[in-house]
């Protein structure tokens, strides 16, 4: 019967071709956005390597350009913030806090190994805490660095990997410029500050000192406040930390906040897409209805000789059913040769588990939609009265 | 073979009531050709459809071999159908997406027949309507006698016990008509197949070995039945 289906199929090629040619588009559609929502997943399930919970961000923006004046402001501010009851843990960063809008970038040389690009976070000791990073090798920043003869830096489990494979990280020297070395003290498993949706890049971690001379000004301020801690003791604290860094303008919100609003770029344009596509594939499945129920009316004449050569009503459905899912592994299989190629010529990089689980469930949903829009036509076709259909005037 | 009894269909639409066959008794036995004749309208179509299962009678009982069907089911008729009976009509019901020998296969679809047992069947039939030579072809690159032998070959292809056959020359010129009907003459003669014909044709139903005339929706007239008073 399955031959029967094919046979019957291939040689009405043109009047199915419309049909085909809608099953594969969408088929492409549909395969695109979930490789585009199943990358997303993937990456949002995999761990961030922090926690975000109770910890604030401040953001200090001087109005003078005297860098002396300020750097003695903000080491004053950081002492202030550090002693308020309310607050457990804080430390001065770059910009590139979690989910902030920023990003800061280093080549690193290790070997053989060439101007690896890497993530650099330049924070306090105390960062460690306020974000609760765990070091799996060797240690954080301490007291003890203060001695040590080259830049001590922590880096993350993906960034050791690419510059020293499986080779012992600890104590490894890389290059800075002519005259001096990082040293690596530690390795984190992971990570993954700039976006929930975002795969992991190499990162290290450098450590501020405000004792050097030619210090650098840092407007990034994190701290891990206590639970409980609200609007009341946000405004006492600005209050306060304003009289010290007087007509600075200092911005308070929380790494929860912006999580959110960074989530947003990834969420809107994927519920805009799935809305879109949502309204395609609806398109579609109005045109798959529309088009199967002239068929069965064309071949009204065709399912009375069915039934009087012995097909069951059953066998009528099942073969409408049957066609239509013939029809979509047609334009299925014109889809796959296009979507193999993404996974088979690594097109944008994504791994092609993505692709393949996205092939699947884009192929599993176009059958899905073929055999519901199938459902009631082919019905109706199973309740034709042979008799009547086959009466001729 | 095929009985009814106490047959009675009646059309109803909104407006109209239309009795299509009225007290009708027939028994078709195993081995007979029987012609029905009879104007436009007269029910011959109906009877057909009634008797080839394809259509319930308003009242009345059909039997096949001494089996009334009334409770049968849908899948149990459609088993019937198949295996017991091939059916001709007037404008063939080919399927024009399918070659010659793809459409004589049709009726062996339904049933548990391998792929290359299904090509054999339908090729021994299309010999039996000569039309060895026209397999390949699609049914809109033949006349119409040849579209009627492939329809033909269908029915033959099931093996059936019966043919029923609704104005099988009614779209064909005298020669066509001629061939298609010696086709008949020769399945009854030599192969037993019992078949019921509904023809316009008085020539033709004259060499059936029955001739049942129908007027109105009721029989007036079985050849039968006169030799039998006679
Ligand atoms: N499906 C139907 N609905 C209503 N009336 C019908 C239907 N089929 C046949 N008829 C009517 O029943 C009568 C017998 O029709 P039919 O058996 O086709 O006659 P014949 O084959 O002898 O020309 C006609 O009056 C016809 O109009
Ligand atoms: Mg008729």
């Amino acid at each position: 019967m399955i031959r029967h289906l094919f046979k019957l199929i291939w040689n009405q090629k043109k009047s199915n071709f419309l049909l085909i040619t809608e099953i594969f588009f969408s088929f492409l559609v549909l395969f695109a956005v979930l490789s585009f929502g199943i990358y997303n997943y993937h990456n949002y399930t995999k761990p961030l390597g922090f926690t975000y919970d109770n910890v604030w961000q401040l953001w200090l923006n001087p109005q003078t350009d005297s860098t002396a004046h300020n750097l003695a402001v903000q080491r004053e501010l950081i002492q202030r913030v550090k002693s308020f009851p309310e607050v457990e843990h804080a430390s001065l960063s770059n910009s590139n806090t979690p989910f902030a809008f920023s990003q800061m970038n280093n080549n690193l040389s290790y070997g053989g190994k060439k101007d690896i690009q890497a993530n650099v976070f330049n924070v306090q000791a105390d960062y460690q805490k306020v974000l609760g990073l765990e070091v799996s090798q060797g240690r954080w920043f301490g007291p003890q660095d203060k001695a040590s003869l080259h830049k001590p830096i922590v880096i993350n489990q993906k960034l050791k990997e690419e510059l020293f494979g499986d080779e012992e990280a600890i104590g490894k020297l890389l290059p800075i410029n002519d005259s001096s070395q990082y040293a690596v003290i530690g390795v984190i498993d992971h990570y993954r500050s700039y976006s929930e949706f975002d795969p992991e890049e190499a990162a290290y971690f450098e450590c501020i000192n405000l004792d050097e001379e030619k210090s650098y000004f840092w407007n990034g301020l994190v701290m891990k406040v206590k639970p409980g801690a609200g609007v009341a003791f946000e405004e006492k604290m600005v209050r306060e930390l304003s009289r010290i860094a007087k007509d600075w303008t200092i911005e308070v919100t929380t790494l929860e906040k912006m999580r959110q609003s960074k989530a947003k770029m990834t969420t809107v344009p994927m519920v805009a897409l799935g809305l879109v596509c949502g309204f395609l594939v609806f398109n579609v499945a109005l045109g798959l209805f529309g088009v199967l129920w002239y068929n069965i009316n064309r071949r009204y004449a065709e399912i009375g000789l069915r039934r009087a050569i012995g097909a069951s009503s059953k066998q009528i459905r099942n073969q409408f059913v049957g066609e239509v899912l013939v029809i979509a592994t047609f334009g299925l299989l014109l889809g796959l040769l296009l979507a193999v190629q993404f996974p088979l010529l690594q097109v944008f990089q994504l791994s092609s588990a993505i692709y393949w689980e996205s092939i699947a469930a884009a192929a599993f949903l176009i059958f899905l939609l073929a055999t519901i829009c199938a459902i009631y036509p082919s019905y109706q076709a199973s309740k034709i009265y042979p008799a009547v259909a086959l009466h001729e005037e | 073979m095929i009985q009814l009894i106490d047959i009675e269909k009646v059309y109803r639409t909104k407006t109209i009531e239309t009795v299509a066959l009225h007290r009708v008794n027939l028994h078709v036995e195993r081995g007979e050709f029987v012609s029905i004749m009879g104007p436009s309208g007269c029910g011959k179509s109906t009877l057909l459809n009634i008797m080839g299962l394809l259509d319930e009678p308003t009242s009345g009982h059909v039997a096949i071999d001494g089996q009334p069907v009334k409770t049968h089911s849908d899948s149990k008729l459609a088993k019937l159908r198949n295996e017991k009976i091939g059916f001709v009509f007037q404008s063939y019901h080919l399927i024009y997406d399918l070659s010659v020998v793809d459409n004589v296969e049709l009726p062996l679809l339904y049933r548990n027949v391998s792929g290359s047992d299904r090509r054999k069947r339908a090729l021994e039939a299309l010999e039996k309507v000569g039309l060895s030579a026209r397999t390949k072809h699609f049914p809109n690159q033949l006349s119409g006698g040849q579209r009627q032998r492939v329809a033909i070959a269908r029915a033959l292809a099931g093996n059936p016990e019966i043919i029923l056959a609704d104005e099988p020359t009614g779209n064909l010129d005298s020669v066509m008509g001629e061939e298609i009907m010696d086709i008949l003459l020769r399945l009854n003669q030599e192969e037993g197949t019992t078949i019921v014909m509904v023809t316009h044709d008085e020539n033709m139903a004259l060499k059936t070995n029955r001739l049942i005339r129908f007027f109105d929706g009721q029989q007036v007239a079985d050849s039968r039945v006169l030799e039998a008073q006679i």
